[in-house]
């Protein structure tokens, strides 16, 4: 392995934190390329580092989240019955698949996140404001014991009122749940572009509510994928440790920069930057780079 | 005398009755989930202080040591010192979920919750089953 520069690393935790609660995307979608990309890091490590760098992120959001009771910890523990099996799965399928395909996989999804950044913007932005035509829990749905145990409220700042709302269709939530849990340990992302969309959509839980589960989700689920890759000696101690730092400092002045800039437009720059980045990507999976 | 008898024997009637309504009152006691959100918070902050706390005091060894030069991902014998204060604030971070999960556990047992205590204890086996292997 090639030698690396500390604050370079430091720096691009820095961007990914900032960028990541500016955007509501997980850092790793900005780690893992970079590190793969412009240091020339295994991809393998780039992952490992990134799981790290994404429990550190998640677990700073998540004492937030709670703090304010917008996370649905009976929701997010039900999901993560599924989700931790498929992140393990993922993480023993990311040492045997050829790096070349993980680059390509990598690249597909961060198109598909493209796509969604452009056009639908909806279920990045963590500053949305609620539609409560999508909930809470239509009736007809689902109502069964399950559902009716895991529902939840909470108090709205921007509405200025309770929130309550039911989960539906639950059986829906644990398989992405799974498909989720693989992705982010195979790929090193926290697989909130899954998971936020599929609760909010499907579930019928709301926007605020669906990014805090995700959140709480998503420590878990990247620690879990992070033990599969210190199994495989991915997790290299003197990387993750200025990426934890950037990181954990980028999300702070990100979260405060956010108040004060357009999202929309940020939200579009950046989904074009992550196009750039995917045909890099391919072009890795090619050899061509 | 007789007066004595009688009066025990009330007295002892009576704090049995009270006895088991208090039973039934803390039977029927269930802890609001605000209690575990305010547990998970500040399992959350603490977790992440302590840890960040390890890996920073570990860089700046790590930089005592090797100074401000490029580095080799791969740990020189003189560096082990950074190595180990690192490592040890990376496992405390990525234990700090399962510290929820178990947290949860506690929580429903307090509230009797048998579904959810069912599937914490599910969770939190998952995650013991990757935990395991990381430190085999």
């Amino acid at each position: 392995m090639n030698e690396i520069n500390l604050w370079a690393l430091g720096g691009i935790g820095l961007v990914a934190g900032l960028l990541g609660s500016m955007l509501g995307v997980g850092g790793g979608l900005i780690i893992v390329p970079v590190l793969t990309l412009a240091l020339h890091l295994p991809i393998q490590i780039a992952i490992g580092s990134s799981l790290v760098a994404i429990v550190a992120n998640a677990c700073t959001a998540a004492g937030i989240y709670t703090k304010a009771r917008l996370t649905n910890i009976k929701l997010g523990l039900l999901l993560e019955t599924t989700t931790i099996p498929g992140a393990i799965i993922g993480g023993f399928a990311a040492a045997v698949i050829a790096p070349s395909i993980l680059s390509a996989l990598f690249g597909l999804v961060l198109i598909y996140v493209t796509y969604t950044m452009v056009t639908r913007q909806h279920f990045i932005s963590t500053d949305t404001q609620l539609d409560d035509h999508l909930h809470p829990g239509e009736p007809g749905i689902t109502s069964d014991n399950l559902s009716s145990s895991l529902k939840e409220s909470y108090y709205d700042q921007n509405l200025d009122k309770v929130v309550d709302y039911k989960v539906t269709r639950t059986p829906v939530g644990l398989g992405a749940g799974f498909f989720a849990g693989a992705l982010s340990s195979l790929l090193g992302i926290g697989g909130g572009i899954i998971k936020v969309p599929v609760m909010h959509l499907l579930m019928g839980v709301p926007m605020k509510a669906a990014i805090a589960t995700s959140t709480f989700m998503i420590a878990l689920t990247a620690a879990t994928g992070a033990f599969i890759y210190q199994y495989y000696g991915n997790i290299q101690p003197f990387i993750i440790a200025p990426l934890i730092i950037g990181i954990v400092i980028g999300s702070r002045i990100g979260a405060e920069l956010t108040q004060r800039t357009r999202g929309v437009w940020l939200r579009r720059i950046f989904g074009v930057f992550l196009f750039l980045v995917a045909i890099l990507m391919f072009l890795k999976t090619a050899n061509v780079i | 005398m007789n007066c004595s008898i009688r009066f025990g024997h009330a007295w002892s009637r009576c704090s049995k009755l009270s006895g088991g309504l208090r039973r039934k009152k803390v039977e029927n006691i269930k802890f609001d989930e605000s209690r575990l959100k305010n547990w998970a918070s500040l399992a959350f902050r603490l977790g992440i202080a302590i840890s960040l706390t390890l890996v920073v005091i570990g860089f700046i060894i790590l930089i005592y040591i090797s100074g401000f030069k490029d580095i080799q991902p791969l740990v020189r014998l003189e560096q082990i010192p950074a190595a180990i204060v690192i490592s040890i604030g990376i496992f405390l971070l990525l234990l700090i979920p399962i510290v929820q999960v178990i947290l949860s556990i506690v929580f429903f047992s307090m509230n009797r919750n048998r579904l959810f205590i069912g599937i914490s204890v599910a969770v939190l086996c998952l995650s013991a089953i990757s935990l395991v292997l990381a430190l085999t």
